[in-house]
């Protein structure tokens, strides 16, 4: 593995407007991001290695890029999709509900850096040896093996959040993300929320669906900011994106 | 709820048990707009709560024994001498009728019966307003507790992370998911 996008000298790496992600203009154009543990694949995505800046010494190093498949993780489906902010960027503390073996997570761990910290929520154990295993290596991913539904059982493991992302398909979706937040996202803090719209109701119409989710999450003190969706990466999905508690800016309320 | 002056709260970290004291109850009312100012910024908050003790954790083997009886909502013994140490007596001689003078707020209600049962004639509550209160201590605990800057609670976190989720990884009886080779 690795090499990837042969030709590497041709590969040109630049920043993406969402701080922490990289684009990398080679052939095809690719989303990545800078890896943290060079040299190794999570999960055998591929890697781009381009001249860095040259050091003291005068030479220059190699900086490792990884690629972000978006039609594997819904964060990258919705950075290509143009989302307005993602709300994860250097140095963020994120809890990720639904981190399954932790390939979107190790994207995260690589946005946030050494200074963020993102704390990933998995129920199942299958995927959950995996996600262990990635945290082995990245010592901002703290591996919460338990139900997001209970999260006072892992109250002691979780510090204050920046923000929140689910991607748990489940039908109480919004409910887990509410109860989650209430404990560990910071006030004006934000959600992040991937709807599969067959996972809440595989009888109502999409719209109609991510529609009841929104209200669901205003009920509980978010203020929903953006919805966009995952087309063409995935079908009937929706990222939607909310503000917990805003912090009042324009007089009322 | 009207004595300001003694109501504690509990704040279980990844580092240690802390106890809480509430010094004026009325800024941090759940659901009111000053409110979030008053968990939010430190000088508020640290006006109206006060740490009253702080015990770290003795070893990795300690905090991982701690964090494993708090997500089934048990009191250790630990937890029992720290509240007993800290907590102000409470009264045996009127035992019956009067409640102690003083209230423990834990977020945890499972846990909040677990420690009224250990510590007789205590006080507890679990509501809206002691989560608030567990929020701004979650947010400022590394001004709170002398010794937690410069990442160490993160460090106690990735500890207790690791090795709480290999715990569970490793032994559960009802596990539905084993992959069949």
């Amino acid at each position: 593995r690795g090499g990837g996008m042969k030709g590497g000298a041709k590969v040109i790496v630049e920043p993406h407007r969402h701080e922490g992600i990289f684009v990398a203009r080679g052939k095809e154009d690719a989303l990545v991001t800078l890896n943290s543990t060079p040299g190794v694949s999570v999960y055998g995505e591929k890697r781009i290695s381009v001249d860095g800046p040259p050091g003291p010494d005068g030479n220059t190093t190699k900086v490792e890029y990884r690629v972000w498949n978006p039609f594997r993780s819904k964060i990258a489906a919705a950075v290509l999709g143009g989302v307005d902010n993602i709300w994860i960027k250097p140095g963020s503390k994120v809890l990720y509900i639904g981190a399954a073996a932790g390939t979107s997570v190790s994207h995260v761990s690589d946005i946030v850096g050494p200074s963020g910290m993102v704390y990933g929520v998995e129920f199942s154990h299958r995927p959950g040896r995996d996600l262990i295993n990635v945290a082995k290596a990245r010592t901002n991913v703290i591996p919460i093996i338990e139900d997001a539904r209970h999260p006072l059982k892992y109250r002691m493991l979780v510090g204050m959040v920046d923000c929140v992302f689910a991607d748990v398909a489940q039908p109480d979706q919004a409910r887990i993300v509410a109860l989650n937040s209430h404990y560990f996202l910071k006030n004006g803090g934000h959600a992040v929320i991937a709807i599969k719209a067959s996972c809440i109701d595989s009888t109502a119409a999409p719209e109609a669906v991510f529609r009841r989710e929104i209200s669901k999450l205003q009920s509980e003190n978010f203020k929903p900011l953006e919805q966009l969706t995952l087309e063409p990466y995935e079908r009937d999905h929706a990222v939607v994106i909310a503000q917990y508690r805003p912090t009042k800016k324009k007089g009322k309320q | 709820m009207a004595d300001a002056s003694n109501q504690f709260a509990l704040f279980e970290s990844a580092a240690g048990y802390a106890l809480l004291e509430i010094v004026s109850v009325e800024e941090i009312a759940p659901g009111t707009a000053s409110n979030q100012n008053a968990i939010t910024d430190l000088a508020l908050f640290s006006r109206s709560i006060k740490l009253k003790a702080f015990q770290p954790f003795a070893s990795a083997e300690d905090a991982l024994e701690n964090a494993n009886a708090i997500s089934e909502h048990a009191m250790t013994d630990s937890l029992k001498n720290f509240l007993e140490m800290n907590l102000p007596k409470v009264g045996k001689k009127k035992k019956e009728g009067k409640a102690a003078a003083f209230s423990l707020g834990v977020i945890d209600s499972g846990l909040a019966n677990a420690i009224s049962e250990g510590i007789p004639g205590i006080s507890v509550r679990s509501d809206e307003f002691v989560r608030e209160v567990c929020r701004g201590a979650r947010l400022h605990l590394t001004s709170l507790v002398k010794g937690l800057e410069n990442g160490g609670i993160d460090q106690a976190q990735l500890g207790l992370g690791h090795s709480y989720s290999r715990g569970k990884v490793k032994f559960n009886p009802a596990r539905s998911d084993n992959m069949i080779i």
